[in-house]
């Protein structure tokens, strides 16, 4: 269920193909691989190749980072991420009402999908954070420009992925079924949302899960920004007052943490959500 | 789809009980004090603060997301001309001669000769800035090096104190702060010095500046001996930065040509964003010598212990606070339960402020 699992193809033909290596369990392997990055790590500094902090040192910071917080900002680990996390939740659920439905329409209907297409083609390419300037000149009267500028950079990133994954979703809809079910007299109603929309399910939160990825990675840069501490000014604020290596790295453990847990939570509900996958 | 089911539950409920902790932590709200920051009887006191860099600060203040900011020239006095806000205090009024921008130099590079006539073009270029004829000349070089109009630049230059050399004693208070402030997370001792005096006795190197003014003070005209024609010496500065102005003064005054240093052929400018940029250009040897902030210069000399000492001041003071008109705040006290940017924790102008808030018993929080 990582984010490189793939299912192989003997499987999804219902065969189980009895390789050899898999008596140890996979597991074995991720915990291998966890240690052999620590080691890596430690032998960095322990050969002096890298100022670093070792993993130890490390870990130690970041359980103080957690528990009593970073004196020099008042505030604890988890409450700066929550911060972060506030921001992106929010952005992502905005970037789902509005590109789902976009995407299901889009993936309906032809014609409009070639009129929204003609946009969305020039915008795609634009990375999250060449808005900032731009949606500072359109937040600046709206009360919190700050936030709403991180909302927005971060919604920009979330949209595309979920966009084109729903429209993907309803275009890999099988069209027997669809005919099939048009044959026997459903309404275009029935055919969206008994045969459509649970086939491009699948998609759809594939797209969301990507979504909340690159959404969670555009929070930090847009946080640059200024505004409330965040995880992602927590960093650059840490290396701008310097010799605070071991809370960067703790920070960044700290995104990549939470980017895991997303990633697992979204396939978990997707696992609840979508039992016909 | 899932093989070892056992531990894959283990795991995601190990993972759902991470993310329970971490919203609940972020959601219980206050926690116990911590060290750092002083403990106070009640949250009455408390001063918002948010990091921010400056030009983010006047759009926040224009739509009334902060209720002011502290920042350098010429940021306040644009949101002021801009009529988003006035003045509270000037950095005078709270810490007079507070160190700010300084010419340092990088302690790999030796040669003492160019070292001289940079040092000899820069305090040329602060006495023209500080001679009352050059008024009109400093107004449009100012204007040209910032891009702002010269109105707001005028009222800007008079809140700068332009030196040759900073205050020691007030850099030692800075210091102070830092250490105070639990922002030093290494001594001095960890560097290689005995103490803080001699720490600064090797970091506010007045030497070279000392034999210039002293010649200088002799002979107006004096200049150092040219530096040779095949030398490739490489300053950094901040872009547009007004408390910098001296080194376009010396460009556009000739200082520089007239020690052998031309752009383009043995003098190479380089511009950075912000001290930090220029700490770490210093740290990979991009640069030999720079212009930048007293509060990186220093926080990233101890932290990070990248060797550079100072050899000039460039200016003093030069920040001010700037407060909506709309709320009524008139005096420190008023900015209770306010919240206010700051350009980063450990800068210059969040020491001021520190100062500033502390003098009245009110207590800064990072929001």
């Amino acid at each position: 269920m990582g984010l490189f699992n793939y299912t192989p193809a003997e499987k999804l033909n219902g065969q189980t193909a009895a390789r050899p290596g898999k008596r140890f369990g996979n597991s074995y392997f991720r915990g291998f691989s966890i240690v052999s990055f620590l080691l890596g790590w430690q032998l960095l500094v322990s050969f002096r190749l890298l100022e670093l902090p070792s993993p130890f040192e490390t870990a130690i910071v970041f359980l103080d980072l957690v528990v009593h917080g970073d004196p020099l900002y008042n505030k604890t680990l988890p409450e700066i991420v929550w911060s972060s996390l506030r921001i992106v939740v929010q952005a992502c659920l905005i970037s789902i009402l509005i590109a789902v439905p976009l995407g299901v329409l889009m993936g309906a209907v032809e014609w409009f999908r070639h009129y929204v297409d003609a946009m969305l083609e020039m915008l795609r390419p634009i990375p999250p954070l060449a808005w900032i300037p731009l949606a500072y000149v359109i937040f600046a009267n709206a009360g919190r420009p700050t936030e709403y500028v991180q909302i927005f950079v971060v919604f920009v990133g979330a949209f595309f992925p979920i966009l084109l994954d729903t429209i993907h979703g309803i275009s890999m809809v099988n069209r027997i079924h669809v005919e099939a079910a048009r044959t026997m007299g459903a309404s275009r109603k029935q055919v969206l949302t008994q045969i459509m929309l649970p086939g491009s399910l699948p998609s759809i939160f594939n797209g969301i899960r990507v979504g909340f990825g690159v959404g969670w990675m555009c929070i930090v840069a847009a946080e640059f920004v200024g505004g409330k501490l965040g995880i992602g000014y927590y960093i650059w604020s840490s290396y701008s007052v310097g010799g605070r290596v071991a809370e960067i790295i703790s920070g960044v453990i700290a995104i990549g943490l939470v980017g895991t847990v997303m990633n697992r939570f979204i396939l978990f509900l997707e696992k609840r959500l979508v039992p016909w996958r | 789809m899932y093989t070892g089911n056992g531990i894959k539950k283990v795991l995601l409920v190990s993972v759902l009980v991470v993310i329970a902790a971490m919203l609940l932590s972020g959601c219980s709200g206050k926690k116990e004090e911590k060290s750092g920051q002083q403990n106070v009887k009640n949250d009455d006191n408390l001063v918002y603060l948010v990091q921010t860099p400056p030009p983010n600060m006047l759009e926040q203040l224009k739509a009334k997301e902060i209720d002011g900011f502290i920042a350098w020239e010429p940021f306040g006095t644009t949101a002021i001309n801009a009529g988003d806000g006035k003045y509270l205090f000037k950095s005078p009024d709270i810490w007079e001669d507070h160190p700010c921008c300084v010419l340092a130099v990088s302690q790999s590079f030796k040669d003492s000769k160019t070292i001289e006539a940079v040092t000899w073009a820069h305090i040329k270029a602060v006495r023209f800035i500080n001679d009352p004829n050059n008024k009109e000349k400093v107004l449009n070089y100012a204007a040209e090096f910032t891009g702002k109009n010269p109105e707001i630049v005028s009222e800007a230059l008079k809140n700068i104190t332009y030196v040759e050399y900073p205050a020691k004693d007030e850099f030692k208070e800075y210091y102070n702060s830092l250490e105070e402030g639990k922002l030093l997370k290494k001594s001095v001792t960890d560097i290689g010095f005995a103490d803080g005096e001699k720490f600064f006795d090797g970091f506010l190197q007045d030497s070279v500046y000392k034999s210039i003014a002293d010649k200088l003070d002799k002979d107006p005209n004096w200049k150092p001996s040219s530096v040779p024609g095949n030398i490739k010496f490489r300053i950094g500065y901040l872009n547009a930065d007004l408390h910098q102005l001296p080194i376009y003064v010396a460009e556009k005054e000739g200082y520089y040509r007239n020690v052998g240093l031309v752009a383009g052929r043995t003098l190479e400018t380089k511009t950075y964003q912000n001290g930090v940029a220029v700490m770490e250009a210093f740290k990979v040897k991009d640069i030999d010598m720079a212009y930048l902030g007293g509060a990186p210069a220093t926080l990233k000399r101890i932290n990070d212990d990248i060797p550079i000492e100072v050899v000039a001041g460039a200016n003093n003071e030069g920040s001010g606070l700037v407060v909506r008109s709309d709320l009524g705040i008139n005096t420190v006290e008023d900015l209770k339960g306010k919240t206010i940017a700051v350009p980063g924790v450990g800068t210059v102008q969040y020491t001021l402020l520190e100062k500033a808030l502390r003098e009245k018993g009110l207590r800064p929080v990072i929001k």
